[in-house]
């Protein structure tokens, strides 16, 4: 069957349509690697990327701020943050999933409760508390906290009320602890899950700006974000480095998501289009 | 659930796996939680070594240590050498110093200051946010109180002091000021001399205006650069006119007659049809500006001449200073714009040390003639203004002395007064102004005095109403 | 089972939602609490509190600060949701024909934004955005000379303030949403084109009888977390106006107002007083939003 005139018209502008959205998506990236490419004195002199080429930028970069270690600790939070919500999400969504236990709905108000007030309501009080715990300026401040993502306590929940229940009697009756089963036979079932959830609280973590920007005092705790940020205020605007700086910053989130896509996508979604 | 979806989880994951199979048979949480696993304890571990470094670090020189912060670079690049000096004056003292952000200052140690964790011993901040340390009741004032110790040193009669005057707070003095601050103008002189204009005949507002008619190029090129998002330089010519933010008991006084009066003035320049100002922003984009001749004349406090000279190096020769235009003739030919202050906070080990060591930085004659080579900046200390350094003559000016510019305009700056609620009232002022420009730029003179009288009183009363709050 | 199992068994999942609840309670319920008391007083830092009563809830009412925030918020959240959802479903429905080549690449490149953080996404378009030599205002310039002069200062003109951070927003968030819908679309049953087509319906038709009712759980899932987010919006207008809150207070959100009076000037009290007051707000809206397409009568 050969398409009919209107019909390849109406390709056409489809196609037309997305190439344009997708330059301009992608201009703004363009130009930032094409910004740090750049000697700072041609920085304004091209729209995109200079017939010269420069390291200047990733050495100002360097120069002006300690950026390995805004990396390290960045790295540490991070990772820390999704680990530790990893292991205590899946565990609490397990119990919810797999266990008729009193009290269980109150577990859910209280899940229900986190998601519904913004967390920016109880900022000063939890301020108040780290700073009553000695918690002020210091990375535990920002990992204890965070430590439990109801967001991934619903996903697992949900994941692991597809486990059949006769796996888990058929293990319990072999003598597995409770533990075990969670740890041998419910776990490597959802696994798939795990990578959409690494991803997610990975970029949460690594991004995350507001409390990191309260709590961190000292320049050597910085997260990328912060760090960064304090080159904007400092001294005359170097904006090559600045990009440099950025895009450096991005990278790590960018390889994590090249990685994990397909299962990103698919336990993002998965939730919502179950309704 | 499809797991249809699901059944090749981890092929787009294959970074050798082998670690994983060795390490974590039983690992149930996937290869990617591993890595993540893996490099929580690498950064972990990283983390532990820095800081155990640190320590080591600190703990080898036994000595007395000062820590000691600034926001600004020149100030850090220029004291480098009287660290050395008091160093050496004070053995078994080490100075820690740290250029910190703006941001630092401005919002970071206050905070850290309430929750008392790390601080510096002694550190510089700028004028416009000392006030909001001084929030709360004055012996929490995480400041410590130098009232004393500056009458014994006979600072009053030695510096400007009208400089004190931010740095006070209910009769208690918290820091030192740094600078003075005086007020002129950089043009660029081959513009002036291309046009046949003599800068010598500049000398009321009036005067600025008409060349500035002149000059001024729509979309070209702009007699001078004010900021009209911000309050800043509005500020400086309230502070021109002998007036400011607040009176010294700290009353709102810029809706006052003064304030209306400049606001009528000011706004005009920015926004009318043939007006001879805007601005684009700063940084870089100064810089191509003014190498474009897009602005012919900056505000130019004797601070800006140094980034002036630093961010725009191709200008060199190019541009010249004059005084600031006087109101009416015969009157003042300056104002004032910034300023920085040096304090010792509470946390401090030896205040007694920290104090030789502002009297060292702030002081010392020689140093400060040397750093005003630096700096450009002109130090509160009045002898120092004799140094040789101040009767220099600078090449990037054009050959005139700058140190002489500036002192000789120095008894003339206006004091700065401040408030815990400084930086409130910068931005109420702020939004008069953009609410005014935005006004003419709709309505021209149309009714203008009366709206800029009203929106004016407006923000003056909003800010009343914040400072009727405070319970300290 | 032995009894030593059973009595595992009965304690696993207390045990299991255990580290839940103790956090819950010490960084959610306590701080509930606490910011219900704090609400009565004002405070310079964590240390300093002075009990004033109902004075900040009175202040609050005529806080012309807080007003704009919150005029600033709401315009922001009805804008860009209003930009975003449309220009998401839209990409989605395009993105969603089944002869379209290097779908991957679209899907990826649409989603891109979402990656770069918001901090970051706010410092590379505090640059883009520019006047004279930037890149945006150099193409609407060339676009149209006369409404872009070159000196058109996005994040210094209090008109221009929000329109510049809404469009950076769209940017950030559209392949986001893009990505649900496409999901949406692509889990609706086939057979009911097919029935449609049948009965002759056209494909604005279809569109309305089988596509919308397919996808409509997804669509107020994400109007609902879309407003929700916007409510909270801090990064964006934060990095990009240079911490400050714009001209005349033109990009001032709740939010950054919150964090202004409660961790800058020091007010954990009114700072409270502000959350209660934008949770309030984020509870109507949703109450509202929900109402409005009918999700509450479902359940």
């Amino acid at each position: 069957m050969k398409p009919k005139t209107s019909t390849i018209a109406a390709r056409g502008a489809v196609i037309t349509l997305l190439v344009l959205a997708a330059l301009v998506t992608l201009t703004p990236v363009v130009w930032l690697i094409a910004a740090t490419t750049k000697n700072p004195d041609d920085f304004w002199s091209y729209y995109f990327f200079a017939p010269r080429l420069s390291n200047e930028n990733f050495k100002a970069l360097f120069a002006a701020i300690p950026f390995g270690l805004y990396v390290i600790n960045s790295a540490f939070v991070t990772s820390s943050v999704v680990i530790i919500q990893l292991f205590f999400s899946s565990l609490a969504g397990f119990s919810l999933a797999k266990y008729d236990f009193k009290g269980r709905n109150v577990v859910t108000v209280l899940m229900l409760t986190t998601v519904m007030i913004p967390g920016q309501v109880i900022m000063a009080p939890l301020y108040e508390q780290i700073y009553r715990l000695g918690l002020m300026d210091t990375h535990a401040g920002l990992i204890i906290p965070g430590a439990v993502s109801v967001f991934g306590i619903f996903l697992f929940r949900q994941a692991m009320t597809q486990v059949p229940d006769e796996m888990i009697h058929a293990a319990r009756i072999d003598g597995a602890s409770e533990f075990q089963i969670y740890w041998g036979i419910v776990m490597p079932v959802v696994r798939p899950m795990v990578g959409a959830f690494c991803l997610i609280s990975f970029m949460g973590a690594w991004n995350n700006f507001l409390w990191p920007q309260i709590i961190l005092h000292t320049g050597s705790n910085f997260t990328l974000p912060i760090g960064l940020n304090s080159l904007v205020g400092l001294q005359q605007q170097q904006y090559g480095a600045l990009m440099a700086g950025t895009l450096l910053s991005i990278l790590p989130v960018v390889v994590l998501f090249l990685l994990l896509q397909k299962e990103f996508i698919a336990g993002l979604t998965s939730g919502a289009v179950k309704g | 659930m499809r797991s249809a979806e699901f059944s090749t989880p981890h092929s787009a994951f294959r970074i050798p796996h082998s670690a994983f199979r060795i390490f974590m048979p039983s690992f149930p949480f996937g290869r990617a939680a591993f890595w993540i696993l893996l490099l929580c304890l690498f950064s972990g571990t990283a983390r532990l070594y820095f800081t155990a470094h640190d320590a080591r670090v600190a703990a080898s020189h036994s000595e007395t240590n000062i820590k000691f912060w600034t926001f600004a670079k020149q100030h850090y690049d220029a004291y480098q050498s009287a660290f050395d000096t008091f160093e050496k004056k004070h053995p078994g003292t080490k100075i820690e110093d740290q250029l910190v952000s703006w941001v630092a200052v401005t919002q970071r140690l206050q905070a850290a200051m309430w929750s008392g964790v790390d601080l510096p011993d002694v550190v510089e901040i700028p004028i416009d946010t000392a006030g909001g340390y001084f929030r709360g009741p004055i012996d929490d004032v995480g400041f410590l109180d130098i009232t004393e110790r500056v009458k014994t040193a006979g600072l009053l009669d030695g510096m400007v002091a009208s400089r004190f005057t931010s740095y006070t707070s209910r009769g208690h003095i918290f820091g030192v000021p740094h600078d003075v601050h005086p007020v002129m103008l950089a043009y660029n002189a081959e513009i002036f001399k291309k046009e046949g204009v003599d800068a010598d005949s500049i000398k009321t507002w009036d005067d600025f205006i008409r060349v500035g008619k002149k000059l001024t190029i729509p979309n070209k090129r702009y007699m001078i650069e004010f900021e009209e998002a911000r309050s800043a330089h509005l500020e400086m010519c309230l502070f021109q006119r002998n007036s400011a933010l607040f009176d010294i008991k700290g009353n709102v006084i810029f809706d006052g007659e003064t304030g209306v009066k400049t606001m009528l003035w000011f706004v005009p320049l920015i926004a009318a049809k043939d007006r001879i100002a805007n601005n684009l922003g700063g940084g870089q984009i100064l810089t191509k500006a003014v190498e474009d001749g897009y602005f012919v004349c900056l505000v130019c406090p004797d601070w800006r001449s140094k980034s002036i000279e630093k961010d725009i190096p191709s200008m060199s020769g190019k541009m010249k200073l004059m005084p600031l235009p006087a109101v009416s003739p015969g009157q003042r030919r300056t104002s004032t714009w910034g300023g920085t202050m040096i304090g010792i906070t509470k946390q401090c080990k030896h205040p007694d040390l920290a104090w030789q060591l502002i009297l060292h930085l702030y002081l010392d004659k020689k140093e400060l003639g040397q750093r005003f080579n630096d700096t450009n900046i002109l130090p509160a200390l009045r002898a120092a203004w004799k140094q040789p350094e101040f009767d220099e003559k600078r090449e990037y000016w054009s050959g005139q002395k700058l140190g002489n510019l500036y002192s000789a305009l120095a008894p003339d700056v206006p004091a700065q007064v401040t408030s815990p609620f400084i930086a409130q009232g910068k931005a109420k002022l702020g939004e008069a102004l953009v609410d005014c420009i935005t006004y003419y730029r709709a309505n021209g003179d149309k009714n203008f005095e009366s709206y800029a009288r009203t929106r004016l009183k407006k923000s003056g009363d909003e800010l009343r109403a914040l400072i009727a709050r405070n319970p300290y | 089972m032995n009894n030593q199992h059973r009595l595992q068994h009965k304690m696993a999942p207390y045990i299991f939602v255990a580290p839940f609840l103790v956090l819950f309670a010490a960084f959610q319920a306590w701080p509930i609490i606490k910011s219900l008391m704090l609400a009565f007083y004002v405070t310079a830092g964590p240390k300093n509190a002075v009990f004033v009563g109902t004075k900040n809830f009175q202040f609050l009412l005529n806080d012309p600060d807080f007003f704009i925030a919150v005029k600033n918020t709401a315009t922001f959240a009805f804008c860009s949701v209003l930009l975003q959802l449309p220009v998401a479903l839209g990409l989605a429905i395009l993105l969603s024909q089944k002869w379209v080549r290097g779908r991957d690449f679209f899907r990826l490149a649409f989603f891109s934004p979402q990656l770069v953080g918001s901090v970051f996404v706010g410092v590379l378009f505090s640059v883009l955005f520019v006047p004279q030599y930037g890149i945006i205002v150099q193409f609407l310039n060339w676009l149209s000379p006369d409404r872009f002069p070159l000196d058109t200062k996005f994040l210094a003109d209090q008109n221009l303030v929000m329109p510049a951070i809404i469009m950076t927003a769209l940017w950030m968030y559209a392949g986001h949403h893009m990505v649900y819908f496409l999901a949406a679309l692509q889990a609706v049953d086939k057979d009911l084109y097919e029935a449609a087509q049948v009965d002759g319906a056209s494909g604005a038709q279809q569109f309305r009888s089988v596509t919308l009712p397919g996808i409509r759980p997804v669509v107020i899932f994400t109007l609902l977390t879309s407003t929700i987010g916007s409510f909270q919006l801090f990064e964006l207008p934060f990095i990009m106006l240079g911490q400050g809150s714009g001209p005349n207070k033109s990009g001032l959100t709740v939010v950054m107002y919150l964090y202004q009076t409660g961790f800058v000037t020091g007010d954990l009290g009114y700072a409270s007083t502000v959350g209660w007051k934008l949770a309030f707000f984020v509870l109507i809206i949703s109450l509202a939003q929900l109402k409005l397409t009918g999700a509450l009568k479902n359940e």
